[in-house]
């Protein structure tokens, strides 16, 4: 096992709009950021026939899926000079327009940013064992497939 | 020889609990064909293994008291 320190990815629910505001004003004294880029994956209501999702339940394959975060992270700060990375990632129910993955990485020109945070969102979505089951209005659920 | 198995998403549906422990076998191989006969809906799933959280690509002998995880496409985010 690798000594670096492990970075809490999951949380309970969804990412809240507030805990997001926080984590922009965290950097306000890193002065050499130049550029932050962030991604919000949202639960969206994909309709199937009649029915309409209404919330994602995220599960996972918890130590594997951390080790994966892990590793994503450190390649990410090996190919692009980040100042600075962070990752949530939402497990149990996470209501339609609720946010269920932040992606967030900043450097001293954009990018940097930009370029690295498009490769961890792709790398999360191929690599990570998240499994997420949408659950429609009238409460049939159904596997969700990541396009 | 004990091998702990661990499901997911679509094929805990399947095998309806996540925790199984399956005996004497020795390989992934041997592995899959005790599942499936227990629950041949597992002939059509779709589904990766990993041996000690590491994704295997082909038959692959396993140690007492290894973990096998049975992960269907991933669909986080």
């Amino acid at each position: 096992m690798k000594s670096e320190k492990k970075h809490k990815v999951f949380v309970e629910g969804p990412v809240s709009p507030s805990f997001i505001a926080e984590s922009i004003e965290k950097h306000n004294k890193k002065f050499s950021i130049g550029a932050h880029s962030i991604f919000l994956g949202q639960v969206r209501n994909d309709k199937h026939g009649e029915q309409e999702v209404a919330a994602i339940e995220y599960t996972s394959y918890r130590e594997m899926a951390e080790e994966k975060f892990h590793e994503i992270r450190e390649d990410a700060f090996k190919k692009f000079p980040l100042i600075c990375m962070h990752i949530y990632h939402s497990l149990g129910v996470v209501k339609a327009g609720e946010i269920s993955l932040m992606v967030f990485t900043s450097s001293v020109h954009r990018k940097d940013a930009m370029d690295a945070c498009e490769e961890i969102v792709e790398r999360i979505k191929k690599e990570v064992p998240v499994w997420g089951k949408e659950i429609f209005s009238n409460e049939n659920t159904r596997w969700k497939i990541n396009n | 020889m004990k091998i702990n198995v661990l499901a997911f998403g679509q094929i805990a549906d399947i095998t309806g609990k996540s925790e199984l422990e399956i005996f004497q076998v020795n390989s992934t191989g041997e592995l899959t064909q005790v599942l499936e006969k227990t629950y041949p809906q597992l002939k059509s799933g779709n589904f990766l293994i990993a041996v000690n959280k590491k994704i295997i690509q082909k038959n692959t002998e396993l140690h007492n008291e290894d973990t096998v995880a049975l992960l269907p496409p991933f669909s986080g985010g």
